[in-house]
């Protein structure tokens, strides 16, 4: 039978030969297991010894106890450290290998530009309308100051299912219809839809697009009010730098009327080949809300005025993603629509 | 609109505004300037002919020239030989780029020096004539061409439909005056010269027979004019706004028309049979052969200028080849008129034909302008064509325009524009565009517009008037943010909701598209979908002549598309609008328009994968609902159009039928050209989103749970959703959780048998379950699935 201290020494060698941890961890249950440990054995003997010789032989077995488990430790500690020191080389993979597709979706451009859209004017305080796409006369062009035989009708040349029933040719109707439903401003709307006009399909036009419409009526609205707006809106959409002029035209549901442009993304303004060198990009139209059609909507032009802006949205998401031509967007081809 | 810089310098002095000034200015003005095309004509010199001889060795026909350019003599060969000695020419001399892009270079020809160029109207893109040298009225050798003949500048403009006024040179002149401010050279209305005898109202009768459709006419005798060919200058003015020259009395209508907008006929007076001229409908079976040499059947909506026999044009569309002017005409008769906008319109639909005339009178013209366009025609006519005027024409003038009065608060400008324009300003800025400005006792102003302006009626249009030449860049940005008392408090809109769906899908694979609502209503009934579709009435072409019912034509012709472009394993979906047309004696009220959302996947080739297919679209379904925020889904079975009769599932929400969900019906998948098997569905997402409600919270399990399994052998035709809801039943409050995981037929299982497997979860909320209770329990689930259902069991 050994002494604790010749255990000791036993076992600190084997611990200093062990190359892994399963051997050290053998070496751990060889010595220090409760039952039937070599430590355990020694100390199961402890009972025959004479009294004055048992304090002596506890206090040399419990060294022995805290010197191996301190060994064992150090032991894995430095086996540990050896471990890290070189899984750069043993555990290296080819990072440049690319990760399996994740197979994900995508939501259509038109839809993210959209959204884009309403989030900026969300925070202004707008609230999305929504309407028939399929409108009557009314709502499509009289409440809009178009009555039957206007010139301006040239611009909405639109499909008719009866003499009063017709695919809208802007989302303006949703706003006389928004009017009518909130009564009493003020009033801050955006209305976007797909609308549609008897246009030839071709590179730059569609009989059928998206629009996003916006109204505010409140009291004392500016032209200022509406630049600004627009401005917000376009610097928000395509970055500070851009700015926006407002250039009279007409329209009959608005008094000014207004096409809004916003400078050319490509050469700041000053002209190049994408924007014919006007330094300029038309936009949308826009302008201060005609009496009559605050009338037609059932709100008093004397107390209330208002201004509103319109433009299509696969405009926007050309411009933003140098799309150029208007029927990838309904084309529904997956190469397209996987880009964004 | 093509405008002629030059032209406009007839009337506004356009000293130190070059071409480029005028159209930013015009621009600003709310008279788009598309482009500006210049001709620099100032490096051609005027040149004199001094003698011309035959190339003696070239075998073209060359003809060598000595030209005097001022101080000096320069030998220049040309092939045409119209520059007679004595000739005035435009000379290019070598080093000189001519406007039609050819460098000139000294040339050594056949052993005669060339040293420049003699010009045709051609390559000094003046004109299309190339069969001579340009040969000049006046000039002096040695100086630039632009003391004869001015830089060109044409500027293509787009007139606004208020605008018909503008639609001419001396109304675009007027915006430009006023733009910088400078005066007009000219007054609206010309003189009226006439003096010849007798009245020429005894000589031609108008009579106006449809006044509905023709607010004024006048009908000016002329006698004695020279018909031959324009001046040069007027020709080149015409070529330079696309208007070919005819002839002076021709050229010189066109020329009043692209002047003050007003549209003008001549007729050979000595052709219009009884001397009599009639404003009326076309009579049934009237035909006309017209100016271009098509003859035109008329039909009683058509308002026509007739002689006492028959038409002799149609009114504002187009004359009669037979009452032109030729050129043996003499004595003619100048029509100036004022007809009504949509019939114009809808005469020059019917023929297929827009003219210049056409186009002006559709926007409404004032009555006023067209006295104006006929005194003006005529002093030109006695200018350039000889003749007399007779005095007293006949001006047939049933409706006079009513003149308009205005009465603006000046104020209202500020209020408007959100920036201060002093009045004096604003004033200014309206008598410069020829409106009349009465100040009133009370501040408020009395305004008169001009009789060339129908579109300005209300205060708002002279806010637009003074805002537009003030200058729009002045008015600062600002943004509305008062002090308010009422709001709409913020509600996410239908679109946002609906992004969670998206996102779902998106994770899922499927990529979303945007397809075209109007699709080919053939197509529909073939699908057999097309019952309560709305047919367009006046369609572009048959493949969009019908708004669609269903998303799912559209997607899986998606399918088909990208089908054919390579891919596989497409997976697409739309969330849009489907019309459908109400039924009974409300048909011809608006449509029905949900809101669909609407998936098509590839769904592989055998039964086996279609039925995978099957159910991952419903794992789908349930994600979206359960993102939406609302209340699971049931389904039953059921058959649809589109959909396969042993694979359709209703879509349950509640009592609510949401719309259906399976494979899509084979003879649709082979109808589209496709192979294979397609799973799909579409739903109503309206309701939805009304049933969807904010997730509430439950509180986290304190006791452990039980888990089961079990195995229920049943007949075939019992639906696991059969089992499910017995299950659920018979387990009670401490059936915490219950899901089918496995179906297995074959050994085991007795034919015409299915034996189904469910995972169950058992917890209390309130203590520890023990075994014993569980069993007990699933003792009471099998006696319930055995007496319901005839279940046996597997170990
Ligand atoms: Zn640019």
């Amino acid at each position: 039978m050994s002494n604790p201290q010749e255990l000791t020494q036993e076992a600190l060698a084997a611990i200093a030969r062990a190359q892994t941890e399963a051997e050290v961890a053998a070496i751990e249950v060889d010595y220090l297991r409760r039952k039937n440990g070599r430590l355990s054995s020694l100390l199961s003997e402890i009972g025959k010894l004479p009294p004055e010789e048992r304090a002596a032989l506890g206090q040399a077995a419990n060294e022995a106890k805290r010197a191996i488990e301190a060994a064992l430790a150090a032991k894995r500690q430095e086996l540990e450290e050896a471990r890290l020191a070189d899984i750069a080389e043993t555990e290296a993979i080819d990072i440049t290998f690319p990760g399996p597709p994740l197979g994900r979706g995508h939501l259509h451009v038109l839809t993210q530009v959209q959204r884009q859209i309403e989030t900026v004017l969300e925070s202004m305080g707008y609230q999305v309308e929504l309407g028939p796409e399929v409108e009557t006369e009314w709502y499509n062009f009289e409440a809009l100051n178009i009555p039957p035989g206007h010139p301006a009708r040239e611009n909405w040349d639109s499909f008719y299912f009866t003499p009063d029933l017709l695919l809208r040719a802007h989302t303006s109707p949703v706003q006389i219809r928004a009017m009518q439903r909130i009564k009493e401003p003020p009033i801050y709307i955006i209305t976007p839809g797909r609308c549609y006009r008897r246009d030839a399909p071709e590179a730059t036009r569609l009989p059928y697009f998206s629009q996003v419409e916006g109204l505010a009526v409140d009291k004392a609205l500016t032209v200022g009010d509406m630049k600004g707006t627009l401005l917000y809106m376009i610097q928000s959409l395509y970055g500070e730098e851009r700015k926006v002029r407002v250039r009279p035209s007409y329209f009959p549901f608005t008094e000014p009327s207004f096409e809004f442009d916003v400078t050319c993304g490509i050469c700041a303004g000053a002209g190049c080949k994408s924007c014919r060198h006007k330094g300029w990009l038309e936009v949308g139209g826009c302008g201060m809300v005609h009496p009559q059609v605050l009338r037609n909507g059932g709100i008093d032009p004397t107390k209330w005025n208002g201004y509103a802006w319109g433009f299509g949205i696969e405009r926007m998401a050309m411009l933003k993603h140098d799309v150029e031509d208007i029927r990838l967007f309904y084309e529904s081809d997956l190469r397209f629509l996987e880009q964004f | 609109m093509k405008i002629s810089y030059e032209w406009l310098g007839d009337f506004v002095d356009l000293g130190g505004v070059s071409p480029k000034e005028a159209a930013e200015v015009l621009t600003r003005l709310g008279i788009e300037v598309e482009s500006l095309n210049v001709i620099d004509l100032s490096q051609i010199i005027v040149g004199k002919v001094i003698e011309q001889k035959k190339h003696p060795k070239s075998r073209n026909p060359l003809w060598v020239h000595q030209v005097d350019i001022g101080g000096r003599t320069e030998q220049i060969i040309a092939g045409a030989d119209n520059a007679v000695p004595g000739s005035l020419v435009p000379v290019a001399l070598p080093g000189t780029t001519v406007p039609n892009g050819k460098l000139v270079k000294d040339l050594n020809i056949a052993g005669f020096s060339a040293k420049g160029m003699l010009c045709s109207a051609e390559e000094l893109l003046l004109g299309d004539d190339h069969s001579g040298i340009l040969i000049l009225d006046s000039g002096k050798p040695g100086d630039s061409l632009t003391t004869v003949i001015p830089s060109q500048a044409t500027m293509d403009v787009e007139v606004t439909s208020n605008r018909p006024d503008c639609t001419g040179h001396l109304g675009v002149a007027r915006e430009l005056a006023a733009g910088v401010d400078r005066p007009m050279k000219v007054d609206f209305m010309p003189a009226f010269t006439g003096k010849a005898e007798p009245a020429g109202r005894d000589l031609v009768k108008v009579t106006i027979d449809d006044s509905d459709l023709c607010s004024r006419y006048i009908g000016g005798v002329i006698t004695g004019v020279k018909v031959g060919n324009s001046p040069d200058w007027l020709q080149r003015r015409l070529r330079a706004c696309g208007v070919r020259p005819i002839n002076n009395i021709v050229d010189i209508t066109n020329y009043v028309l692209l002047e003050y907008a007003q549209p003008l006929h001549a007729f050979d007076r000595a052709k219009l049979s009884g001397g009599e001229v009639h404003v009326r409908r076309a009579r049934a079976g009237e035909k006309l052969l017209c100016l271009d040499g098509v003859e035109r059947e008329l039909t009683p909506e058509m308002l026509v200028i007739a002689d006492a026999d028959k038409p002799v044009a149609i009114a504002g569309v187009i004359g009669g080849e037979e009452t032109a002017v030729t050129d043996t005409t003499t004595d003619m008769l100048l029509e100036a008129a004022t007809f009504n906008g949509p019939s114009v319109r809808q005469t020059a639909r019917a023929f297929g034909l827009r003219t210049e005339a056409s186009a002006r009178f559709e926007k409404g013209l004032p009555a006023e302008l067209a006295l104006a366009g006929a005194r003006r025609a005529a002093a030109l006519i006695v200018e350039l064509a000889g003749g007399a005027v007779h005095r007293e024409w006949a001006d047939v003038y049933p409706r006079p325009q009513e003149p308009v009065r205005i009465r603006l608060k000046p104020w209202l400008v500020d209020e408007v524009l959100g920036i201060h324009v002093p009045l004096e300003d604003s004033e200014a800025i309206l008598v410069r565009l020829g409106f009349h400005v009465r100040v009133l006792g009370d501040g408020e102003w009395d305004v008169l517009p001009p009789v060339f302006r129908l579109d300005v009626s209300i205060p708002e249009d002279l806010v637009e008037e003074v805002g537009r030449v003030w200058g729009y860049d002045r008015v600062p940005p600002t943004l509305p943010g008062r002090q308010r008392d009422r709001w709409t408090p913020s509600t996410p809109s239908m679109g946002r909701r609906l992004d969670a769906a998206r996102q779902v899908l998106a994770g899922a694979g499927f990529t979303e598209t945007w397809n075209p609502a109007l699709v080919s209503g053939r197509v529909l009934e073939q699908l057999r979908v097309g019952a309560r579709a709305l047919r367009v009435s006046n369609a572009l072409s048959d493949d969009m002549d019908t708004l669609r019912t269903s998303l799912l034509p559209s997607l899986v012709n998606v399918v088909a598309l990208n089908r054919d472009r390579g891919r596989s394993d497409v997976k697409v979906y739309e969330i849009a609008t489907v019309f459908l047309a109400r039924v009974g004696d409300k048909t011809t009220q608006q449509p029905e328009e949900p809101q669909r959302l609407g998936v098509v996947a590839d769904a592989g080739a055998t039964a086996e994968s279609g039925r995978a297919a099957f159910y991952a679209m419903k794992s789908v379904l349930d994600a979206c609902i359960s993102e939406l925020g609302a209340p699971p889904c049931t389904f039953q079975r059921a058959s649809a159009e589109l959909f396969h009769p042993g694979r359709c599932a209703a879509v349950f929400q509640d009592a609510r039928q949401l719309g259906y969900l399976g494979e899509i019906h084979p003879s649709v998948v082979t109808g589209a050209n496709l192979e294979g098997r397609l799973v799909a569905m579409e739903i109503d997402v309206e309701p939805v989103l009304a049933a969807a409600s904010a997730v509430r919270a439950r509180p986290l399990p304190r006791f452990p749970a039980i888990e089961r399994d079990l195995a229920v052998v049943v007949e075939e035709h019992v639906a696991a959703g059969a089992l499910l809801a017995a299950i659920k039943e018979a387990g009670r409050d401490v059936l915490e959780n219950t899901r089918p995981f496995d179906e297995y037929r074959g050994a085991q299982v007795p034919d015409g048998s299915k034996s189904v497997a469910f995972a169950l979860t058992f917890r209390s909320p309130e203590r520890t379950l023990t075994d014993a209770e569980v069993d007990n329990v699933m003792v009471e689930i099998k006696l319930a699935l055995e007496k319901k259902h005839g279940a046996r069991f597997r170990e």
